[in-house]
């Protein structure tokens, strides 16, 4: 066990450090570059340039930058803001923000699986009867659905036709008032929460068939087991197993969606946070949320796939 | 196909009756199939089928630029002359445009964008994807899969987001020193950077046809009698590889159309007044509070409708040309 959870983190590290110097080289891609972003369009002096070259030490050569910076984030330093909030460190931004976003991510998976986790093994066991087609067509409808078009569209019901003030948006910690701070993420939770669940519950039908059909099944039942003690013995262990990879798949999801999300109802999360900053061109604050999201999910996919490996020993032994 | 012999004909034309016959008597995917013939019908036939120009900023009682609600009479006047005369169906946009024109016009951006990524990412993914394959575990193979990798696990709009950082958003003039001044315009940027997202996606698929291809004895056969290695794979390996890849495009246009749509709603995508659905839905977001719920409505409708229709057509098309096949690839 512990070989397999130190393959994949050692398998993590080319990954992150490809997205590192690919998020390392946007910044002198991007037009005009970051002397350009930080004096403004009015035309600065060159001894100001010159000034603010050397600040950021933009003089040195490409490499030496990048292993400073690289130095920074792996002493977990960000650095600081250029445009929003001009000093600011980005890992205080970050981390001010990242209470809403995990809190909107953790209720919509949630709901995800609530719907998503049942609607799919209604579809397997009845598979190709109505309630399987029926499932399949609302699934497929609620992929369909951008998550931003439809909290834009319970906006509109919500808070402008019926005025209710809690379906406005905004944001209050849950520890000052659990109450109105549950109520304001209802709307985005569900609008967030909707297209992945038809995501997972297309993924759960899928694999319980696979479950369902697999040879240690129906030879267990074909030598007699009963038919409870295949479920409780083999069936509840192995249930897991596609759970956890329908989690691990529904993330990219989350992420994606949380960033629309937030933008719809005027969450200050981290998702807003990378907008604002991307659109004022502070890519110090891109480069440094762009990261962290890298660095979160890798290490989520490597927590679903050392969980699924524990559940499942042919993935833990395959290797070997 | 050119190893192919005469006598494989027919059984080629009866895959094909098959895969018909199978699609026909699938209603979901043939509803499909049917939603995306009248939205390129509508999007190709636009100037016919707008009742205004897109860009007209029409009058109100109110006076101009006055948004008006769906089924309101609308005027254009010139010095006090009307020169055009009717009825906003779904209503006017902030600027007094119709919003039915602007919806059709939009498609053509709307479907450009999604076509163009998925036909280049298709391309360059499945010659990147092929070459793995054929070539599995050599330094190729390890070379393009690892960069594939990179990419891939990532969330699709985040990735573009980051990649949209590095163009810039809108149109940029680039200073080359080959080609003097160059203009990329906007709509090629988010092209680009939506065609990098979906590159690995096919490359993994196609890798994954490829391998089990490889593995049938016409390879070794070609191989034995001099075929070099590139002529087997472009002529035989890849023609009878793609399948797969192909289904999985239908599916990627759907996702295309709403991570676009993302882009150009977050103010990333299409630059107004370029008439495109996400940009509208972009627009609409600064009049929700005011009342103006068509803003956001009806173009969010198309979006949906079009996505749907693309989703049902993939689907039935995966069911019909292998029934087993994993929707996540390899």
């Amino acid at each position: 066990m512990w070989k397999y959870i130190v393959k994949r983190l050692l398998l993590a590290v080319p990954t992150l450090a490809g997205v590192s110097v690919i998020i390392f080289g946007m910044m002198y891609l991007s037009p005009g570059g970051p002397v350009d972003v930080m004096l403004g369009p009015t035309a600065a002096s060159q001894e100001m340039v010159e000034s603010v070259r050397a600040e950021l030490h933009l003089d040195e050569p490409l490499y030496i930058q990048y292993a400073r910076w690289m130095g920074d984030v792996l002493r977990g330093d960000l650095g600081n803001s250029w445009t929003i909030t001009q000093g600011t460190s980005v890992n205080e931004l970050i981390t001010n923000r990242l209470p809403l976003t995990t809190e909107l991510a953790f209720l919509s998976l949630l709901l995800a699986i609530g719907i998503g986790i049942p609607a799919g093994i209604i579809g397997a066991v009845y598979q190709d009867e109505l309630a399987d087609h029926l499932t399949r067509i609302v699934a497929l409808t609620g992929i369909s659905i951008p998550n931003f078009w439809l909290g834009i569209m319970f906006i509109v019901v919500f808070a402008v036709e019926f005025q209710f003030e809690w379906a406005a948006g905004g944001w209050v910690s849950p520890l000052e008032d659990p109450v109105s701070n549950l109520q304001n993420l209802l709307l985005p939770t569900i609008a967030l929460g909707t297209a992945v669940s038809a995501t997972i519950a297309r993924m759960m039908r899928s694999e319980m068939l696979d479950t369902l059909g697999a040879n240690y099944i129906t030879t267990a039942r074909a030598m007699g087991v009963p038919r409870w003690r295949v479920i409780l013995n083999d069936g509840v262990k192995n249930a897991f197993i596609p759970v956890l990879t329908v989690i691990g798949f529904a993330l990219a999801g989350l992420m994606n969606g949380a960033v629309l999300t937030e933008t719809v109802f005027n969450l200050p999360g981290v998702g807003k946070l990378l907008i604002l900053a991307i659109n004022r061109r502070d890519y110090r604050i891109v480069q440094g949320v762009i990261l962290f999201i890298a660095f979160v999910y890798v290490f989520v996919n490597i927590l679903v796939d050392v969980l699924y490996a524990y559940f499942d020993p042919r993935i833990r032994l395959g290797g070997e | 196909m050119s190893t192919e012999s005469n006598d494989s004909a027919p059984a080629k034309r009866s895959q094909i009756q098959q895969f018909w016959h199978q699609f026909k008597h699938n209603h979901l995917s043939m509803a499909g199939g049917v939603i995306i013939a009248v939205v390129i019908l509508l999007a190709v036939f636009a100037p016919v089928i707008a009742p205004y120009s897109p860009t007209t900023q029409f009058d109100t009682p109110e006076g101009k630029y006055h948004p008006v609600e769906p089924g309101t009479e609308i005027v254009l006047t010139n010095d006090g002359e009307v020169v055009e005369r009717g009825t906003a169906y779904l209503g006017t946009d902030h600027l007094g445009r119709d919003l039915l024109s602007r919806i059709v016009f939009g498609l053509r951006t709307t479907l450009t964008i999604a076509l163009s990524v998925v036909v280049m990412a298709l391309v360059i993914g499945t010659v990147l994807g092929g070459l793995a394959g054929y070539f599995r575990d050599s330094w190729l193979d390890e070379l393009i899969m690892r960069v594939m990798d990179v990419i891939f696990p990532f969330p699709s709009l985040i990735l573009a987001i980051a990649l949209l950082g590095a163009v810039g958003i809108g149109k940029t003039e680039y200073t080359t020193a080959l080609f003097g001044t160059v203009t990329v315009p906007g709509l090629a940027k988010i092209v680009l950077v939506v065609t990098i997202v979906y590159i690995p996606r096919f490359a993994r698929v196609m890798r994954g046809a490829t391998v089990r291809e490889v593995e049938e004895d016409y390879v070794d056969a070609l191989r034995s009698i001099g075929i070099s290695d590139i002529n087997i794979l472009m002529r035989d390996v890849m023609v009878n590889s793609i399948q797969p890849v192909v289904i999985q495009g239908t599916l990627y246009m759907g996702t295309a159309v709403l991570i676009s749509a993302g882009l150009s709603f977050l103010g990333l995508g299409v630059q107004p007044p370029k008439p495109g659905l996400g940009v509208m839905l972009s627009n609409a977001r600064g009049y929700i509070y005011s009342g103006e719920w068509w803003f956001a409505t009806f173009p969010g409708l198309m979006i949906v409708f079009i996505i749907l229709g693309f989703n049902l057509l993939g689907d039935g098309l995966r069911d019909a040309l292998d029934p087993k096949y994993d929707s996540r690839g390899e």
